[in-house]
């Protein structure tokens, strides 16, 4: 006869191994796993129609409300992946005051508070830290499609919008036209910046000058 | 190497034994579990096998060919899917590794039958039927970015296999067997975690 402690201790070992070696999914991703990469798109939008584009010099840094000017290396690692993989579509870069049918806008977003940050206030805000002004459209509003995320964000992102400079006058609003947004770990390493930035561009095949 | 050394014991157990199911006893099944997935549960979220499980009955024997109680088990699911790309919106596309991971924890009232029971017999088959309650948990990654869903169903197993006493008359002894696992789960369109799993273990007398 075996008794119940000698049960009540193999049933307990038999659990504790088992729940021991459940597979945590977290606990099995690299930090490139680990990353989510995100375009949006206007659908009704030729890319194709746009052949010069302009980049902002330093990149906008989000920081629990906050928001600043930057130029780390991380930041420039990304403008330059960006300009790499706009010529490889066949984009020219001019500067911003040659009237650029494109400006790109390249975010850094931190949330290190408790909680979640939301992309709706990214998106009403986006005046203040990118205003018209500066793409020479000084008084113009920005024109977000309802589409455009909403997302919760609970560690940091990297952001790039592309802006429709080219029919900004004859909208008076300048079009949020694609977004492509990286999150994950590893995204302010700047070795990773490349990758980053070619991975949103493969998964936009219709951004390209020969549409 | 070490299978094949002891595989004469397994086999002069098997015609030495006989099985004595005594009525009023209480025994109790401890047995580990690989499980498999099966129809939209190994298409939609996970197609690999499971080799974490563990399941454990506790059965009142009614009679020499009959007996019921309470069956317990855990078993996880886990896969992740290569780089891929999502729709996650109208107009939004998201690259992503996907990871699925579910998790069911059965509670099931139980009944065995055994058709030889009370009969000399090395190996003694048995048929199994549970239903109660099925707790899942169904957690889903993209990337490190998810969820999870917990809830619980109704859960149907059916199954069959042997048992083999370690001694003749003993009321120890192996067990070896399959069993079909309906687990309803009906949230963000999936639907059903079926699956069916073997297992092998021991059983034992409690009382």
């Amino acid at each position: 006869m075996i008794s119940k402690q000698f049960a009540i201790a193999v049933c307990t070992a038999c659990s504790a191994v088992l729940f021991g070696c459940t597979k945590e999914p977290l606990n099995n991703l690299t930090q490139e796993e680990s990353r989510i990469y995100t375009t949006n798109s206007d659908t009704t939008t030729n890319f194709g129609n746009y052949k010069t584009y302009s980049i902002s010099d330093s990149v906008a840094v989000l920081d629990n409300g906050q928001s600043y000017k930057d130029l780390k290396p991380v930041d420039q690692a990304y403008i330059d992946a960006v300009n790499k993989y706009m010529q490889q579509r066949g984009y020219v870069l001019v500067n911003k005051e040659n009237n650029p049918d494109l400006g790109i806008d390249v975010n850094r977003i931190y949330n290190t508070s408790t909680g979640y940050f939301s992309y709706d206030d990214y998106w009403d805000y986006y005046g203040g830290y990118w205003d018209p002004y500066y793409w020479g459209y000084g008084g113009y509003g920005y024109y977000i499609p309802t589409t455009y995320g909403i997302y919760q964000i609970t560690q940091g992102a990297v952001s790039i919008d592309m802006l429709d400079l080219k029919n900004a006058p004859s909208k008076n609003k300048i079009d949020i036209i694609w977004n492509g947004l990286a999150r994950g770990e590893g995204i302010f390493n700047e070795s990773n910046a490349d990758g980053i930035v070619k991975a949103l561009f493969d998964q936009s095949t219709y951004l390209s000058t020969n549409q | 190497m070490k299978i094949i050394r002891i595989l004469p014991f397994f086999i002069c157990i098997l015609f030495v034994s006989q099985l004595n199911a005594q009525k009023g006893e209480v025994k109790m099944n401890i047995q580990y579990s690989y499980a498999l997935p099966l129809g939209s549960f190994k298409s939609d979220v996970i197609s690999n096998g499971s080799p974490r499980g563990v399941t454990g009955d506790i059965l009142y024997n009614v009679s020499n060919k009959f007996s019921v109680g309470l069956g317990l088990g855990f078993q996880d699911f886990y896969q992740k899917y290569p780089r891929a790309l999502y729709n996650t919106g109208d107009k939004e596309v998201t690259s992503a590794v996907l990871s699925n991971s579910v998790q069911i924890i059965p509670l099931l009232a139980k009944a065995e039958f055994y058709p030889l029971g009370g009969k000399p017999s090395m190996v003694q088959p048995y048929i199994t039927a549970g239903a109660g309650l099925g707790i899942t948990s169904f957690t889903q990654y993209l990337g490190e970015f998810g969820g999870s869903n917990n809830g619980g169903g109704f859960m149907a197993q059916g199954g069959a296999g042997i048992f083999v006493p370690f001694k003749k008359s003993g009321h120890s002894g192996f067990r070896l067997g399959a069993n079909y696992n309906m687990v309803s789960y009906n949230k963000d369109g999936f639907s059903n975690f079926n699956n069916v799993n073997f297992q092998a273990g021991l059983f034992f007398p409690l009382k």
